[in-house]
This record gives structure tokens, sequence and C-alpha cells, in this order.
């Protein structure tokens, strides 16, 4: 951990934070509705991050109970439901909103806020010592940006979107059938969803920037900067320079839509394999956007629970960089089947499988942080566990893919679904679920229930498990993702992989009566309930923190360089 | 309502304004959805997105308005300035990138042209592309081209010579000279009108439209991104016009100004990769208008 | 406290046993392929092996009436093998059906073959050890280093040996990997040679369409035939057309594809053959068949609400059968005219065993 006990020399009243005016609190209108506090919009972001991943895992499970049998059972309920035709196509229509929902959902309006928004908020400022962020107001408006998002995605729900009501495109908004191929007004919904909540990860990013950059308190060198923050960083500097140019691409589908260019129409000249190229230049800059906040959760909470600081703390955070450097020159690998020439796919290839280096580095630095530790396996250290395993097991099944030739059969399978979902429903959401039960008494001044926080992981692990594991079969035999159908040879597999959903979702209850029971009745948390392993500033500041903190900035003095220079054992 | 901060940071009180530009704008792009679809929605729904505009541009308004009051006040200490500072940069990075996807995606067009023999009905492809070697060239036969060396230089110099003004009156600012600030942003917007004037004049002389083909689109789509940024800088320009006469910018502190004269040099690199790229390069060969 | 931490062990014990014995049938699987992966490059092209169109049981509708004078050169479709050139289901009660559903079909083509057996013998033991050494590393260090066993933590934060070595290592296994990749991706790139069979796949919202360039230009249109349909004509349900993409076994094939709407993608699993079906581009590829036989696919690329419903049947047949076929359907063999049958099915016949 960059700042270890030694490491911070904290010159600052606590009295006087907590019994200031500093917890002076506006009304309730102007507290929630008027935020210029990043840790209420941190809060918000966090209700609305669960919102949304209720929302989209519930979608998710419309999902698993349609497949588990062959055939179609409930789409056309479904159809119906949302104001379509009893047809089989509006039926199957259906599936492709539910898919296209539930992939931008969990990405923009779930992983993306909790992690960013929600965690980032809270937490980036109390790390760095900061009363607050860069732009207070501008905080304000990327979270109801994220909300507006949000809405006009839910607009589309109801509206024409081609073959019946909701845009059926997939999360990718492939032209041509996001342009001619989806007549009606669901996909140009969707679309200025997508600018209005990139609209407002942009403002986020800049600010989160800023706010590292300049607000660090005296002391606080950028190689000291604890790695959450570093993570958050890197990940705002991906959101900088990659949503702009996804903002270009979706752009230019409006125009095809609904003002007769032909940017991605060939009978005009265009090009629908130019759309793809945009897409994932920001697409694979976002799936490590989604991933690097939980690597820094990770590293703050296997440090703290091993009493330990970081092993490798610069390579830890290069690592981040590089990660994000490389993540710019890879996007292709998304793009095997298109019709790439064969020296395209051999880079693609090769810088596609460097990635696979700095995430070691990481994943053994994690594990070195654990060796001569003296652990301890509270409920976030389990989650972190749990992460470390499944999300390696979901990154090297991403090196299989990386292979363009192997790629040729596994593209547009379930193999792929089994590895993003290897990396994204059990990284990602491991990593928050680590770091909402690492934070949560801290965000709160409650503690939560240790042991439904484990069961909750314990019968989480084997409900994604049940539910993904056996989808890399599927793949591998050949089931084509965005079916809703399939033949008998599948049902086996899929019929597992619901089961695993039950689990999964009886396993989600433990969560949410944990959060009912602490905030009722949990215990009263003390400013650092973890031990001396938790050395970061958050944990100098009563839980929860006074409303302004940091009135008086803490000084972190520190006599040597402490992550260069310290002799290997001390 | 901060207690006694002892730092030089700004605290803000809570402000409605970005939930009412967040509202105005989701209403914007409904209505624009709404107007786009007159089958669906009716004639009548359009009237949605201007309600959404005037809100989002009361928004602006009224935020801008709070900064500069803010700044007038004296809440922008020198580490507020840098955030300031950084945030621009940081903007304007973005907007590099957005204009990254226009620069794409035409010189995607013109350096792999797609087959054109294509007929939509029959899916019928008889120009291959990428085998055969595409026969299609990037500008259609017959269709002419606007002459980059007549307007379109005419405009360069004009922005160049903009970014001369501009940076006069930063000097004259600098050394306390208001009327040269007055009259180099005098210059500096007149030039920016008059660009815009003339690239309104080419738009509607230039005979080819928005959709069609890929050279009109991929033209249109990045020249008139840079004419909306033209507009948004010498609007802003104009608002650091408006403050000068009311006296605000000191010699010392001036970051709005600076603000928008970076933004401005940024409008102004950005025309100058349009020209070479776009104008010249891009037409290379084509008949002229 | 302590005993928590027991408990706690006891529970990480309990969850590495499910973790293992997760991994455990892909690695038998992985030993099950090695010895019937062959390098590809030497694997012989010409099949005599394979069932005879007479032995296929006579069971889908009637060929397309075609204007075939020849009553010899009427086609019955080719009834499919089980198990072959379609996915594996687990609940068949076949021996070793199950450990087989959990891994690739058998492929058909040498590009196909030298894949697979690039995922099972690298890749798959790969990957299988990695996760395997981290999952272990992490119940050592949970085992060792609890805070009962260890509670007092050391302070090291370097040691720029092991963190060089966890560096280097994994850039060599990534080398080992890449060589292989790249030879596969070299010969899936090889040019088609000047005397190979082209059949151009269409897409179209939501069948899919092929066409002969060299026979005449005739196109088959292939829809998927409904589950009732399906099962009568003996076929797997989903996966099933009612007119299939005919080619001959053992010679190069120019796949080209092409869409008319938006894109689909034109994927035959157990020939590790997938190519995008892009509206205004021509995608071609070299493909041989190994054997005679169908081989069953579906569109892999979102096209809409059919996306699902627009399945792939490619039914190889020996090259005089194909010859046969290709009269039936009113085209010609190339160099032919159409008029004159009798040494039809010579010509593609004789692009012999060099393929790969
Ligand atoms: C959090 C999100 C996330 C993350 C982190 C990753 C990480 C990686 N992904 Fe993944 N990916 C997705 C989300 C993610 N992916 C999504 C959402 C899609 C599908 C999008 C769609 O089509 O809808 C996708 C699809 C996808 C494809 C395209 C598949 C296809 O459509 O055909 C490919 C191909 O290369 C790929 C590769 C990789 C690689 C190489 C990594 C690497 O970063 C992984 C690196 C990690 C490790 C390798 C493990 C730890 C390392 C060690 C223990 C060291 C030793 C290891 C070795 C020597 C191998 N991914
Ligand atoms: C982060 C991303 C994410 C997450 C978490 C999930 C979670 C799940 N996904 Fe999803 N999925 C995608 C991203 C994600 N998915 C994407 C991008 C696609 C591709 C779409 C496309 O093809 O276009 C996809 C596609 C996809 C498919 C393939 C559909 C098809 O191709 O036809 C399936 C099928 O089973 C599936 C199932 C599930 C299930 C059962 C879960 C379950 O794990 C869900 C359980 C729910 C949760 C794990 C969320 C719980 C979290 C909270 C309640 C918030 C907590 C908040 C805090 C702690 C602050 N998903
Ligand atoms: Cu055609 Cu999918
Ligand atoms: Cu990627």
């Amino acid at each position: 951990m960059a700042t270890t006990a030694e490491g911070f020399d904290i010159h600052h009243d606590h009295g006087h934070d907590a019994h200031d005016h500093a917890d002076h609190k506006p009304g309730f209108f102007a507290r929630w509705f008027m935020s210029t506090n990043h840790k209420d919009i941190g809060t918000m972001y966090l209700i609305f991050a669960i919102i949304a991943g209720i929302v989209g895992g519930a979608i998710s499970g419309i999902m698993r109970v349609e497949l588990a049998e062959p055939g179609i059972q409930y789409l056309q309920w479904w159809a119906q439901f949302m104001g379509g035709g009893n047809d089989l196509n509006t039926a199957l229509h259906m599936w492709n909103v539910f898919i296209t929902a539930h992939g931008l959902i969990m990405v923009f309006f779930m992983v993306m806020p909790a992690m960013i928004g929600g965690f980032g908020n809270w937490f980036v400022p109390l790390m760095i010592g900061a009363p607050d962020m860069a732009f207070p107001r501008m905080n304000n408006v990327s979270f109801w940006l994220t909300v507006a998002g949000f809405f006009s995605l839910l607009f589309s729900l109801f509206v024409p979107g081609g073959t019946g009501p909701g845009a059926g495109t997939g999360w990718t908004v492939y032209a041509p059938l996001s342009t001619s191929g989806s007549k009606g007004p669901a996909v140009d919904f969707a679309i200025f969803s997508l600018h209005l909540a990139g609209a407002g990860s942009i403002l986020g990013a800049t600010n989160f920037i800023t706010t590292i950059f300049n607000m660090r308190a005296p002391g606080m060198t950028l190689h000291k900067m604890p790695l959450f923050v570093w993570s958050v960083l890197v990940t705002a500097f991906l959101l900088l320079l990659a949503l702009p140019v996804l903002a270009a691409a979706i752009t230019m589908l409006l125009t095809d839509r609904n003002f007769g260019t032909t940017f991605f129409d060939p009978a005009g000249g265009g090009d629908p394999v130019l759309y793809q190229h945009l897409f994932w230049f920001f697409g694979h800059p976002e799936v490590y956007i989604m991933i690097l906040p939980g690597f820094g959760m990770i590293s703050q909470i296997v440090a703290t629970f091993s009493r330990k600081p970081v092993f490798g703390y610069l390579g830890m955070a290069y690592a981040m960089v590089a990660i994000g450097v490389v993540g710019f020159i890879v996007w292709a690998h998304h793009m095997y089947t298109v019709g790439l020439d064969v020296n395209t796919k051999m880079y693609f290839t090769a810088a596609t499988m460097v990635i696979a280096v700095p995430t070691g580095v990481k994943i053994f630095s994690w594990i070195a942080t654990m060796w001569g530790g003296s652990l301890q396996f509270k409920s976030p250290m389990v989650w972190s566990l749990g992460f470390i395993f499944l999300f390696t097991v979901g990154g090297v099944t991403g090196v299989v893919l990386a292979n363009g030739g192997i790629d040729d059969n596994l593209h547009d399978t379930y193999y792929v679904v089994a590895h993003f979902h290897y990396v994204l429903s059990m990284g990602a959401v491991f990593s928050m679920f680590a770091g909402f039960y690492y934070w949560f008494p801290k965000m709160s001044g409650r503690m939560h229930s240790e042991l439904l926080s484990h069961l909750h992981f314990w019968t989480f692990f084997v409900g994604v498990n049940v539910i993904f594991f056996p989808q890399h079969f599927l793949g591998m035999n050949g089931m084509p993702r965005r079916y809703p159908d399939y033949a008998e040879a599948f049902h086996f597999w899929h019929q597992i992989s619901t089961y695993g959903y039950y689990i999964m979702a009886g396993s989600m209850v433990f969560f949410f009566v944990n959060i009912l029971y602490a905030l009722a009745a949990g215990k009263k948390a003390e400013a650092n309930p973890w031990g001396e392993g938790a050395t970061t500033l958050e944990w100098t500041l009563p839980s929860p923190p006074p409303y302004h903190q940091f009135e008086t900035l803490p000084v972190i003095t520190d006599a040597h360089d402490y992550h260069d220079h310290r002799p290997a054992t001390a | 309502m901060a207690g006694k901060a002892n730092h030089d940071y700004h605290i803000l009180e809570p402000d409605i304004w970005p939930l009412a530009g967040s509202i105005s704008a989701l209403t914007f792009t409904s209505g624009l959805v709404l107007h786009m679809h007159p089958d669906v929605f009716g004639d009548a729904a359009g009237i949605v997105m201007w309600a959404g505009l005037a809100g989002l541009i009361a928004t602006f308004f009224m935020w801008f308005k709070n900064i500069v009051v803010e700044a007038q006040r004296g809440d922008h200490t020198p580490v507020v300035q840098l955030h300031l500072r950084y945030g621009m940069i940081l903007f304007i990075a973005s907007e590099v990138m957005f204009f990254v996807g226009w620069f794409w995606s035409f010189f995607d067009f013109a350096l792999f042209p797609t087959a054109l023999e294509y007929d939509a009905a029959t899916g019928a492809t008889t120009s291959l592309f990428g085998t055969e070697g595409a026969k299609a060239a990037f500008i259609p036969e017959g269709l002419h081209v606007l002459d980059p060396f007549a307007l379109p230089l005419l405009n360069t110099l004009i922005l160049l010579c903009s970014g001369t003004t501009v940076t006069w009156a930063h000097h004259a600012l600098i050394h306390g000279d208001r009327d040269g600030l007055k009259q180099g942003l005098w210059a500096t917007i007149a030039l920016g009108v008059l660009f815009s004037a003339i690239q309104a004049y080419e738009y509607s002389s230039a005979p080819f439209g928005f959709g069609g083909n890929t050279y009109a689109s991929a033209f249109y789509m990045a020249t008139g991104f840079h004419g909306f940024h033209v507009l948004i800088g010498t609007i802003f320009l104009a608002v650091c016009l408006f403050r000068a006469y009311k006296g605000h910018f000191t010699p010392r502190q001036h970051f709005g100004f600076e603000a928008a004269a970076w933004y401005w040099h940024f409008v102004d690199v950005v025309w100058l990769f349009l020209f070479v790229a776009i104008y010249v390069w891009g037409g290379w060969g084509a008949e002229y208008h | 406290m302590g005993q928590r931490d027991t408990r706690m062990k006891k529970a990480i014990l309990a969850a590495v046993a499910a973790g293992l014995a997760a991994f455990a049938p892909l690695s038998v699987v992985a030993e099950a392929a090695a010895p019937a992966a062959p390098v590809a490059a030497e694997a012989p092209a010409a099949t005599t092996a394979a069932a005879p169109a007479d032995a296929a049981a006579p069971a889908a509708a009637p060929a397309a009436a075609a204007p075939a004078a020849d009553a010899a050169s009427a086609y019955t479709p080719m009834a499919p093998t089980k198990g072959k050139g379609m996915p594996t289901d687990p609940t068949s009660g076949e021996p070793g059906a199950m450990l087989k559903s959990m891994h690739f079909q058998d492929q058909y083509s040498a590009n196909g073959e030298y894949a697979l057996w690039m995922h099972d013998m690298i890749l798959l033991p790969v990957i299988t050890a990695i996760s395997l050494l981290v999952l272990g590393l992490l119940l050592y260090v949970v085992v060792r280093f609890n805070r009962r066993r260890n509670p007092v933590a050391s302070k090291t934060t370097h040691n720029t040996l092991i963190e060089v070595v966890w560096t280097i290592v994994p850039v060599i296994i990534l080398v080992i990997i890449a060589v292989p990749s790249i030879t596969l991706l070299a010969r899936q790139y090889e040019t088609p040679p000047a005397d190979a069979v082209t059949i151009k796949a269409t897409g179209y919202q939501w069948y899919w369409g092929y066409s002969y360039p060299d026979h005449g230009d005739f196109e088959v249109v292939s829809n998927m035939l409904d589950e009732a349909a399906a099962l009568k004509a003996g076929e797997p349900h989903q996966l099933a057309v009612d007119k299939r993409m005919v080619v001959p076994a053992g010679v190069p094939l120019r796949i080209q594809t092409t869409a008319s709407d938006v894109i689909h993608a034109f994927a035959v699993p157990s020939l590790w053959f997938k190519m995008d079906a892009v509206p205004g581009r021509l995608n071609e590829k070299l493909l041989t068949i190994k054997e005679p036989g169908v081989y069953y696919g579906q569109c892999s690329e979102l096209c809409g609400a059919r996306h699902g419903y627009m399945p792939i049947v490619v039914e190889a047949l020996p090259p005089a059968e194909f010859a046969a076929w290709v009269k039936a359907q009113g085209g010609s063999m190339p160099g032919e005219e159409a008029a004159a049958p009798a040494a039809a099915a010579a010509a593609p016949a004789a692009a012999p065993a060099a393929a790969s």
C-alpha cells in the first residue's frame, strides 16, 4: 500500500472536523438534488448502480429462464407485455432487446457508476486528503447525465425498433443492423442514451484527473498515492480518450439513420466495418475501464487484510498504466472474422497477448502481498481472493480468444460470453462487492454482518460459476451467442447454467438483507474497523466522515522514499 | 456553509443547474428523436426538442454566469485557477479525440474506397473490395468538389489571422492595455463571424448535399462539427468581450479569457488539418466546382 | 477469532476442491484429444472411407425438381452421421458424449485439425496450469499465512528477482503460444489455387443463398426446416435446412461471403470456419473439407429477429456425385457444355491430394 502508517504522519485534528460547522448539512432537496458534495454524489451513484444492477440482473434472469429450454417459452408474452405484436418475429426481436438492454445497463449503468462514480467519488478525495472534488458542480451533472442516459434507454423499450418495440441491436450497435436494419425511434433513444451517459463520464473523467493531479494533500506525491487512486487516474484517462470516439461513431449512426448519410451504408460507398473499428477503439479500453478500479480496490483490500504494504507498489501502478496504454492498440481482436488481412490479424494477435504480462504482474503481486502476511478473512478479503482466482480464469480464456486463428471458431459463441462474464460478472462484480463490504462501514457508519456477507460470498461464488463455467462448453460445442433458441444438443448445459442463476439470485438476498440489517440495526462502526492494516487516509476520519472533511489539510511527512529504498525485510 | 476551511479549494454551495441541465439534455435528445420520427409521434412533437434546447441554453448561461460571479468574488484562488486550466486542457483533449472519429472515417473512405457497384436491391456486388481491387473511386464520377484554393484558402487565412488577433488581445490584457484587449477581441470575433459566413455561403452553394456518398458525408460531418466549434468559440470570445467592457480580467487573473483563446487556437488547428486533409488532399484530382 | 479462521480455512479448502473438480474434466479432455490430433500438414486429403450417397438413409424430402435427364444423377440429401459435423448432445447416452459435449466438435479440415491440436496441446494445458497455479498459490497463502499461523506480518515489499521472473516467464509462454498461432493464421490465409471451386454464400434476412459461379452461376436458396420437418428428416432441429450448400469433398474450395441487408456470418464449427458476410464486401477464404459428410453451422453475427433461425448445412460429396448434383441443379461443370455431362465428375476430382 502506498500509504502506510509510518508513511503518513498526519498533523490534523479530528475533533475539529467532527464538531465544527463541517457537519452542517443542507436540507433534503438541496442535499440530494442539488448536491455538490462528493460523498453524497458517491452515495447516489451507488444507489443508482444497485438499482441498475437489479434491473440488469432481472433481465438476465428473464434471459436465463428463456434459455433453460430449447424453443421459445416466454418471449411472446414479453412481446405483448411491451406492446408488440403476437407473431414470432416480434417475440424473437424481444430477445435482442433484452440482451441489448442487459449489456448496456450492466456496462454503462451498473459497473461504471458503481466503480468510478460511486467508489471513485467517495474515496479518491478521502484517500488523497482533499476536501472534495475539483469541480463539485460538474460532479453532480455527471451523475444526473448518467441518470438521464438510463431514462433514454428505458424510453427506447416502449417505442418501435424494427421488428418490435425496443432496440435489438446488441450492446455493440453494429451497423447496418442499427441503421437500415432497425427502423423506428427505439435505436435513436438508445444512441442518445450513450451520448448522455458518455458526456457524463467524460466530465467525470476530467474531474477525477484534475482532482488527482491538483488536490493531493501536501506530501502526497504521485508515487505515494494509494493504488485505488492510481487505478481511477488511469481509468479516467481511458474514459477521456475513448468515449469521444464512441460519441463520433454513434453520431454517424444517427445521421445514417435520419439524415441520409452513408458512412456505414455500402450503397453510398460506406463501410459497415468502419463502425466496428470505431466502436472497438472505444470498446476495448472500455473493458479495462470496467476492471481497473476493481484492481485498485483489490490492492487496498489485500494489503489491509494481510497487514502488509502492497508488494511491488511501483510495478502495480505502472502495470495499470501499461494496461491502459496497450489497451488502445488491440481493438481489432473483436473483429477477427470480418475479413481482416493476415498481417493485421497477426499484429492484433500478438498485441493482445502482450496485455497478459502486466496483468500477470498484478496477479502475482497480490499473491506476493499476501505472502508472509498475517491474513484475516473478513468479507472484503474473501471477495478479493475470489476475484483473483476468477479473474485469472476469465483472463486466460481471453488469451485463448486473442489467437486470431482460434477465435475463428470461438467468435460469437458462448465461449466469449463465458470469457467476459468471468472478467465482468465475476471480476468486476466481485471487486465491487469486495469494495462495498470494505467501505460500507466507512460510508454508513454501521457494521454489516460478517456472517451474511460470507454467506453471500459462498453462494454467489457457486452460483456464478455454475452459470458461466458450462458456457465454455456450450461455446466450444458450437452454441452461437445472441440466440433465444437452440438445438437439443445444447439443452443440458443451458439448463445447468440456468440453475446457477437461481443459486446466484438466492444469494443476492443475503446482500440486500445485509444492507437493510446494517442500516437498521448494525453496530456502530469505528473510524477504522479493520485494524492496523488499513492505513489509507479515509480510516483516519470518523465513520461516516464529516460532511466536509479535511478542512485543515493533512500533511504527509515522509523521511525517506518509502517504496524504493526500504530494505527487503524490515 | 463550510466551517473554517483552512485551504484554498473552492467548496461550492448546492446548485440546481446540474439537475436542470441534465433534464434539459434528456428533453432535448428525446425531442430530437420525436422530431426525427414524425411518422410515429406526429409533427408537433418536435416542440419538445425546442423546450430542451431552451433549457440547455438557460443552463449554460446560468452556469457560466455563476462561474463568472464566483471568479469576481475571488473564489478562484491560484489553485482553483489551476483546476480550471487542467479542466480546459482535458476538455480539449477529449474534443481532439472526437475529431479523430471524423478523420478516421474520412481516411478510411479516402484510402480504402468500397465497391460502388453494389446493388442494394439484390445484394449483388460486382466490384470487389479487397480482392480484385476496388474500382470505385472515393469521389464519385462527375462530382465536383470545392476548390480548396478559393474560399477555403481564404478561410484558412482568416482563421490564422484570428489566431494572431486573439494573441494581440492577450498581450494587451497582460500589459494592462484595455483598449487593445477590446480591439483584439473585436477583430477576432469579426474574423470568426466572417469565417462562419463564408462557410455558410460555401455550404449553400456546394454542388453536393450531406447524404448520398461518403465523400459528401465525411466532408460535411467534419467541417460541420468544426463550424459548430467556431460558433461556440465565437460566443465564448464574445462573452469575454462583454466581460472586458464590464471591467473583468486583470493582467494577472483572466483565465476565462485564456480558456477562450485556447479553445480558439484548438479550433484553428483543427481547421488546418481539415484544410490540408479534406480540402486539398481529399479533393486532389477531382474536378473543382 | 481463531475458530473462525479454521472454519474459514475449511470452507476455502472445500471451494478449492470444487474448483479442482470443475477443472478435472477439462484436463481429461486435453489428454484424450492428444493422440487423436495429427499435425495438420501431414494429414492426407483424399478419402475413400466415408459413406457414399446411397448408403445414406433415404430420409428427407426429394431433391428439387431439376431438369436432369439422367435418372442416375438424381440427388438424395445425405443423412447426417451422428456426432459428425454437429454439436454433441451430452444426454444422448453414447459413451463419452458428456465429455465430448464439453469440447470442440471433431474437425474435418486440415486447418481445423491444426487449430484443435493447438488448442488442446498448447492453449488448454497452459491456461489450466496457470489457473491452477494461481489457485494453488492462493490456497497456500491462505493456509500458511493466516493470522493464526503467522501473527506477525513481514514487511517485504520488493524482490527484484521474483518480479523479473514473473514478467519474463509469461512473456516466454506467450511467445510459445504465438508461434503456432501465427502458423495457423498463415495457413488459413493461403490463397486458393486457380482451379478451386468457388461458392458464394450470401446472407439475407433471414436465410442463406449459395451461388456457384463456376457452374453456371445458379443459386440455391436455403431456409431452415421447422422442428417437425427436421425431426422427420432425421436431422437436428434448429440446424436442418431445406436446401443445402453442396460441395465436393477433398477439393480446395474458394468460399466467398457477402450479404444483401445487414451483416451475417457464415460459420461451420466442425470445419473451423467462420467468416462474416458483410454487405458491400466480398470476403474470401480457402476451405478444403477432408471427407464427405453433412456439416452443420449457424449464422454467427446478430442480424435481427431471426438471427437464430438461419442455419447452414454444408454437404460434402465425392466429386463425381457433386458433379451429378450440379447437373441436377441445371448447372454445368467448368470447361464443359451443359449438354455433355459424361465426363463431368472428372474435373474437380482431378485436383488431388495437395489439399490442406
Ligand atoms: C472487464 C472486462 C474484460 C477484461 C479485463 C478482458 C480481458 C481480456 N480479454 Fe476480453 N472481452 C470482454 C471483457 C473483458 N476482457 C468483453 C465484454 C468481450 C466481448 C464483447 C462483445 O463482443 O460483446 C470480450 C471479448 C474478448 C475478445 C473477442 C472475442 C470474440 O468476440 O471473438 C478477445 C480476443 O482477443 C478478448 C481477449 C481478452 C484478453 C487477452 C484479455 C486480457 O486482458 C486478460 C489478461 C489476464 C490474464 C491472462 C490472467 C492473469 C495473468 C497471469 C496469471 C499471467 C500469466 C498468463 C499468461 C502467460 C497467459 N476478449
Ligand atoms: C458488467 C457486465 C455484466 C454483468 C454483471 C452480467 C451479468 C450476467 N449476465 Fe450478462 N452480458 C453482458 C454483461 C454483463 N452481464 C454483456 C455486455 C452481454 C452481451 C450483450 C450483447 O450480446 O449485446 C451479456 C450477455 C449475456 C448473455 C448472453 C445472451 C446472448 O448472447 O444471447 C447471458 C446468457 O446467459 C448473460 C447472463 C448474465 C447473467 C445470468 C448475469 C448474472 O451474473 C447477473 C447477476 C447480477 C449481478 C451480478 C449484479 C448484481 C449487482 C448489483 C445488484 C449491484 C451491486 C452494486 C454495488 C455493490 C454498488 N449475459
Ligand atoms: Cu444472419 Cu445472424
Ligand atoms: Cu477487447
